[in-house]
C-alpha cells in the first residue's frame, strides 16, 4: 500500500518511490533500496566510554517493519555501512536483529558493502545477509556505496548523508534529510537515527527530495 | 606588626627597585603570616601580584631563617640551574590566560633571583614543552604558574596527593575574569580538592574591582574556608580616566550609512601617530584581523611596526608581540581582550578600542593600558563602527562618572563541569564517593546540590544513568574491590586528559605554512568550508589553503589579502545592564531634544532622523515599529535591555504570538531591540490586547517558548563537550576516535529521544535560561515594559534604530506551522518570485 503522500522518481525509465522512512522502493522488483544505516553506532560509542542511550536500533528495526509492511517488498538490499564499527557489535544489538530476522525470514537481504563494512565486518551468518563487494550491478542499476558514476549503469548510492538547505521568505531556512537524483548517480538519505547530514551540492538537471517530517517534497 | 619578622628584606628590595610597600600589600602580608585567606582588588598594575607573592616568601624567610643570604644582587639564573636544590611545591599560581604565564613566572622570579632564595618557579600551560612537562612529572617546582585546565590535568594524576603535600598557598589571579564562567567553577572543585589534600592551604584571589566581591570571596573559598578568618583586602584605587571619541566628520543622515566599518583608518592612524606605542582593542579576534589589514594598507610603510595578538596566534607569535609592545619597539598591536590582563606594558602611552566597549568594568580595564607616568590619567578613545554606537560612549562615560560598575555573577551547579571533574579525580587517585561529595559540596558553586543531581552525575559517569535501562555496555567509571571509584581502560583515561578544560569551542586546526611556521588555530567549521587554492586572511598574512591532514590546515603565503576571515565562536558580548540604563537616559534626552557633549552632538542628524520617520522613545515608552518590506513583515520592538534579554524576549513575544495564529517568525536580537520577521502580517494588536508584554504567565510561556527554540539545542554544545560526549579532535588520535565523532545536535535529538531524563538536557534548559537570558533582567524587563506607553508606529521605510536588525544574519526561528506545511509555503513564495 503507497499512500499519496509518496513521490515517485522515474529514472531510465524505471519507476522508484521515495519514502519518508527514508528508503527508496523499486515496486517492479519489490526491491526497498536503504543506505547507512550505522547499526552499533551507539554502541560504539558506549564501548568507548561516552554514554549514548540505546534504543536507535530498536527505532531503526521498527522503521524496517514498517517499510515492509506497506510495500510488501521481498528483498532489502542495503547500500553499504550496515555496522558503523567492530566495538560496536553488541550482543544485545545482534539479538534483537536476530529476532526480527526470524520474523521476517522470508525476505532477501543484501549488504553491498561500505568503507565502516571493511572495518566493522560482515553481519554474523545467522541474519542471513548475503555480503557482496560495491559496485554490485542489477540493470539498469548499479549498486554502490560511494556516489561515483559508472558506465555500466545508473548508480544508487549512500554514504554522503546527504541533507538540503531550503530558504523562503522571511528569511527562513530549514534543513533536511534529502534524495538526491543526479545525471548519474542518486544518492539516498542514511537510514540511521543517529547520523548527521552534509549538504549536497547541485546541478543543473539534477532532482532533490526533501524529508519533512512523515512527507516527502520535491524541492528541485 | 610583630608577625613579620623580617619584613624589612621586603622593604629593602622595594626600595631597591624604587618603590616602597604599599599599606594594602604590608595588610596582606600579616593576613597571611596570621594564616588568612583572602581576596585582593586594585587596578591593573597596581601592585596585587606583589603583594600575594611576599607572602609566602616572607613565610619562607621567617622559617628557614636562612643565614643572611637576603644580600640583593642582580645575578640571572635559569630555572633550570635551580631546580635540584629547589623547595617542593609551595604556591601554585593560577592565571585565566596562558598566554599570561609566561610574564608572572618573570615577575615571580625577579625576588627570587635577586634575593638568591633556594626557589625554583616555572610554568606549566598547553604551551609547555614535553620536555619540561617530563621533568615536571619528577618532580614540581616551588612555585608552578598554571591554568585551571593545567591544574585538573595534575589532579588526573595518580600521585596529586603526594606532588601537593607542601603546598601552602594557591593565587587565583585575575579572579573575576573566572569568577562567572565555568572555568571558574572548574577552578572551584580544584581548589576544594586541593584543600583536601592539604588542611592547612591558604587561598588568595587578586581581581579587578567588580561589584559583588563577596560573592567573588565566597567563590574563591568555598565553605568550610569562609568559616575561618578571611578578608577582602582594598588595593590602590584607580586613577582618573578620561573616554572621549573619534567622531566620524561626515555623518550621513540615512541609517544605512551609519555602519561605518574601517572607514575611521585615517582618524585611527592620526591618533596612534600622536602616541609612542598604542593598543588598538577591539571586541572580537575577527575584527582584530579585519583592522590589522585595514591600519596596514592605509599605512604599508608601518609593516614591520605594526602587529596583532589575540587568543588564537601561536605562542611565539603572541611572545613577540608583548615583548614588542614591552620594549615599545611595536608603534602599535591591534588586540581582542587577550591583552586586557596581565602584567604591564609600560610604554603603551595610547588606547584606542574599536566598537562599543559593551561594559563599564570592560572599559575601565581597557582605560587602566594606558597612562603609566605617575600623575597621569589613563584615557580611552572609542572608534565607533556604527554611529548609534556614540550614544554608547557617552552612556559608558555617564556611568563611569556615577561609578556604576558591574558585577560578575558565578555560574551554579552546573552538571557537565562536575561530570568532567569526576571522571578527572577517578583517572588520578580514585575517590569514595561520600568523600567526593563533601569536598564537592564545600565548594559555592554546589554547596546546595541536591543528592538526586548527584546520583545522577555518579550514575552518568559510571553505567549511563538510566539505572532501568538505556546504556548496556558502558562503563567509564568503575567501583573496585575497596569500593574506590576509578578509571581502569587507558584509552578512555587518555581522551579524557586530552579534553579535559570548559573552554568551549569547535575542535581546533592548527594553521601552518608548508615548510615551516605554526601560526596559530582556526575553528574547525570555518575549515571546513575552504577547498584547495581559496585565500584567506589569518593572523594579518595572507593565505593559500593547500590541504587538512592531521588536524593541521597546510597553507601557503597568498600575494594578497582577499578572501574570508575566520570568524571565532562566542565571540559576540551583550551590552550589561548598566551600560543598557546608561543608554536609555541617553535616548531619553535626544527624545526631549537635548543633545550635550560631541557624541550625542554628531549623532543628531540621524536621531532626528528616527524622529521624523518613526519616534524617539523615552524612558517610559515602549517603542514597536511594524514595517513591510520585500522580505515581509517586520515588527521591530526596542526594550534597550541587551542582546541576552532580547534573544529571550524575541522567543516569548515570538511564541505568544503564534498561539494566536499558525505562523513562523525569524527573530534577530541585538542591544538595542529585537525584531520578529514573518512572511504573512502577524497579530499585534490583537496579541497585545491578549497580554502579548503581561508578565502573568510567564513562568509558563518562557519554558514552553526556549523549547519551541533551538536555543537549548545550542546551549548543549557547549555541555556535551565539557561532560566529554563531543571532544575535539587531536594528532595521532586515528581511526577508533573518528568513529567516536558526533555532532552535539546529534547527541541533543539522541537523548531528548530515547532519555529524556538526562539531566544534561535539564541543564541546557537552565543554562539558557538563568545565564543566556539572565532570566531576573528578563523579569524586571517585562514589568517596566507592561508599565511603559506602547508607541506603535507604521514607517515606509527601515528607521535608523532598526536599521541594524533589518541586516544581522545570525538568526533563531520560532513556529506554529506544520514542517511540511512550511516547506511548501517557502516553495510557493519561491515559485512565484522565480515566476
Amino acid at each position: 500500500m503507497i499512500s499519496r503522500t509518496e513521490l515517485t522518481a522515474t529514472v531510465r525509465g524505471e519507476v522508484l518511490t521515495l519514502l519518508p522512512e527514508r528508503a527508496l522502493f523499486w515496486k517492479m522488483q519489490g526491491t526497498l533500496f536503504i543506505a547507512d544505516p550505522h547499526w552499533g553506532k551507539a554502541a560504539t560509542f558506549r564501548a568507548g566510554g561516552i554514554p549514548v542511550p540505546s534504543g536507535t536500533t530498536d527505532e531503526s528495526i521498527a522503521r524496517l517493519d514498517a517499510l515492509l509492511d506497506r510495500t510488501s517488498a521481498d528483498r532489502i538490499i542495503f547500500l553499504g555501512d550496515l555496522l558503523h564499527a567492530r566495538e560496536g557489535r553488541s550482543n544485545e544489538m545482534f539479538a534483537s536483529l536476530a529476532l526480527w530476522r526470524e520474523a521476517r525470514s522470508k525476505v532477501d537481504l543484501i549488504l553491498v558493502r561500505g568503507n565502516h563494512d571493511k572495518s566493522a565486518g560482515d553481519p554474523p551468518a545467522q541474519l542471513r545477509i548475503q555480503c557482496e563487494d560495491a559496485p554490485y550491478s542489477m540493470m539498469p542499476f548499479v549498486l554502490d556505496h560511494h556516489p561515483r558514476p559508472h558506465r555500466d549503469g545508473y548508480v544508487l548510492a549512500g554514504h554522503v548523508h546527504p541533507g538540503i538547505r531550503i530558504y523562503g521568505a522571511g528569511r527562513q531556512r530549514e534543513r533536511l534529510p534529502c534524495f538526491y537524483f543526479g545525471k548519474d548517480v542518486a544518492i539516498l538519505p542514511a537510514f540511521g537515527d543517529f547520523t548527521g547530514l552534509a549538504d549536497v551540492g547541485l546541478a543543473e538537471g539534477d532532482r532533490v527530495y526533501a524529508i519533512a517530517d512523515s512527507t516527502v517534497l520535491q524541492i528541485v | 606588626m610583630a608577625t613579620i619578622k623580617k619584613v624589612a628584606v621586603a622593604e629593602k628590595w622595594f626600595h631597591a627597585n624604587g618603590w616602597s610597600p604599599f599599606s594594602f600589600q604590608r595588610e596582606v602580608w600579616d593576613a597571611y603570616l596570621a594564616g588568612e585567606s583572602g581576596l585582593i582588588h586594585a587596578a591593573t598594575g597596581t601592585g596585587k601580584t606583589l603583594a600575594a607573592w611576599w607572602a609566602p616568601l616572607l613565610e619562607y624567610l621567617q622559617e628557614a631563617s636562612p643565614p643572611v643570604r637576603g644580600e640583593l644582587n642582580n645575578r640571572t639564573r635559569t630555572a633550570r640551574a635551580a631546580r635540584k636544590s629547589s623547595l617542593p611545591l609551595r604556591v601554585l599560581w593560577i592565571t585565566p590566560l596562558r598566554a599570561l604565564a609566561g610574564d608572572t613566572t618573570g615577575a615571580l622570579l625577579q625576588p627570587v633571583v635577586n634575593l638568591d632564595l633556594p626557589w625554583s618557579v616555572e610554568t606549566r600551560t598547553g604551551d609547555t614543552s614535553s620536555a619540561e612537562r617530563s621533568r615536571q612529572t619528577r618532580r614540581l617546582p616551588s612555585t608552578l604558574v598554571t591554568t585551571p585546565e593545567s591544574l585538573s590535568l595534575f589532579l588526573s594524576r595518580s600521585d596529586a596527593s603526594s606532588q601537593f603535600a607542601d603546598l601552602r598557598l594557591v593565587v587565583v589571579d585575575e579572579w573575576h575574569e573566572l569568577l562567572g564562567t565555568k572555568r571558574g567553577v572548574q577552578t572551584q572543585l580544584a581548589l576544594s580538592r586541593l584543600r583536601a589534600m592539604c588542611p592547612n592551604l591558604r587561598t588568595w584571589g587578586l581581581s579587578a574591582t567588580i561589584g559583588n566581591l563577596d560573592d567573588a570571596l565566597s567563590a574563591l573559598l568555598g565553605k568550610a574556608q569562609s568559616r575561618q578568618k578571611s578578608r577582602i583586602v582594598h588595593g590602590v584605587e584607580p586613577k582618573q580616566i578620561i573616554v572621549d571619541s573619534l567622531i566620524p566628520p561626515v555623518i550621513e543622515r540615512f541609517p544605512w550609512a551609519g555602519h561605518l566599518g574601517t572607514q575611521m583608518v585615517p582618524q585611527v592612524v592620526e591618533a596612534i601617530e600622536e602616541g609612542q606605542t598604542s593598543i588598538v582593542f577591539t571586541n572580537t579576534r575577527s575584527q582584530t584581523e579585519i583592522w590589522y589589514q585595514a591600519i596596514l594598507a592605509y599605512r604599508p610603510d608601518w609593516a614591520g611596526t605594526i602587529a596583532l595578538h589575540h587568543g588564537s596566534l601561536d605562542r611565539k607569535a603572541r611572545e613577540w608581540v608583548e615583548e614588542g609592545l614591552r620594549t615599545a619597539t611595536l608603534r602599535c598591536v591591534v588586540a581582542t581582550s587577550s591583552l586586557d590582563l596581565g602584567v604591564d606594558f609600560s610604554p603603551v602611552d595610547r588606547v584606542l578600542q574599536i566598537g562599543s566597549p559593551k561594559g563599564i568594568a570592560r572599559l575601565t580595564q581597557r582605560a587602566g593600558r594606558s597612562g603609566h607616568r605617575p600623575g597621569a590619567p589613563s584615557r580611552v578613545t572609542c572608534v565607533p563602527t556604527h554611529t548609534l554606537e556614540l550614544i554608547e560612549v557617552a552612556a559608558a562615560r555617564d556611568g563611569l562618572q556615577s561609578g556604576s560598575i558591574e558585577s560578575r555573577y558565578p555560574v551554579t551547579r552546573p552538571l557537565d563541569v562536575l561530570a568532567q571533574h569526576i571522571v578527572t579525580i577517578a583517572v588520578g587517585e580514585g575517590f569514595i564517593p561520600s568523600e567526593l561529595l563533601c569536598e564537592v559540596r564545600d565548594t559555592d558553586a554546589y554547596s546546595d546540590l541536591p543528592d538526586d543531581e548527584w546520583q545522577w552525575v555518579l550514575g552518568f559517569i559510571s553505567n549511563g544513568g538510566n539505572a532501568l535501562r538505556g546504556y548496556p555496555e558502558y562503563s567509564k567509571v568503575v567501583e573496585d574491590a575497596s569500593g574506590r571509584w576509578k578509571v581502569e581502560d587507558k584509552s578512555i583515561a587518555f581522551r579524557h586528559r586530552m579534553s579535559i578544560g570548559t573552554i568551549v569551542s569547535d575542535a581546533h586546526i592548527v594553521v601552518q605554512y608548508l615548510r615551516g611556521a605554526r601560526l596559530g588555530s582556526v575553528e574547525e567549521s570555518f575549515v571546513a568550508r575552504l577547498t584547495h587554492g581559496d585565500r584567506f586572511v589569518f593572523a594579518g598574512k595572507p593565505l593559500e589553503f593547500i590541504r587538512v591532514r592531521d588536524m593541521v590546515a597546510w597553507v601557503r603565503r597568498a600575494p594578497n589579502a582577499t578572501g574570508a576571515i575566520p570568524r571565532w565562536m562566542g565571540s559576540r558580548l551583550p551590552l550589561s545592564g548598566e551600560l543598557a540604563a546608561a543608554l536609555r537616559d541617553r535616548l531619553g534626552e535626544a527624545g526631549r531634544g537635548e543633545y550635550r557633549d560631541p557624541e550625542m552632538k554628531a549623532i543628531e542628524p540621524i536621531l532626528e532622523v528616527q524622529r521624523k520617520w518613526s519616534h524617539i522613545p523615552g524612558p517610559n515608552e515602549f517603542l514597536i515599529e511594524r514595517v513591510q518590506s520585500r522580505e515581509g513583515h517586520h515588527l521591530f520592538f526596542f526594550p534597550f535591555e541587551g542582546r541576552l534579554v532580547h534573544e529571550g524576549l524575541a522567543a516569548l513575544l515570538a511564541y505568544r504570538l503564534s498561539r494566536i495564529q499558525p505562523i513562523t517568525f525569524s527573530m534577530s536580537a541585538n542591544d538595542y531591540g529585537f525584531e520578529l520577521l514573518s512572511a504573512d502580517d502577524a497579530p499585534l494588536e490583537e496579541a497585545l490586547l491578549h497580554g502579548l508584554i503581561d508578565p502573568a504567565g510567564l513562568a509558563e510561556d518562557i519554558p514552553a517558548s526556549l523549547n519551541a527554540t533551538e536555543m537549548a539545542r545550542r546551549q548543549f554544545r557547549e555541555i556535551a563537550r565539557v561532560a566529554g560526549l563531543v571532544f575535539p579532535g587531536f594528532p595521532r588520535s586515528g581511526k577508533t576516535a573518528r568513529q567516536l565523532q558526533a555532532s552535539s545536535g546529534l547527541f541533543f535529538d539522541v537523548f531528548q529521544r530515547y532519555d529524556a531524563g538526562n539531566m544534561l538536557l535539564t541543564q541546557a534548559h537552565r543554562e539558557v535560561l538563568e545565564r543566556q537570558l539572565e532570566r531576573t533582567r528578563l523579569g524586571t524587563t517585562l514589568h517596566r515594559i507592561s508599565a511603559a506607553k506602547v508607541v506603535i508606529t507604521n514607517p515606509k521605510r527601515t528607521p535608523p534604530l532598526a536599521f541594524p536588525l533589518l541586516i544581522d544574519r545570525t538568526r533563531d526561528r520560532l513556529s506554529s506551522e506544520k514542517l511540511a506545511d512550511r516547506i511548501r509555503r517557502m516553495q510557493r513564495v519561491l515559485e512565484r518570485a522565480a515566476g
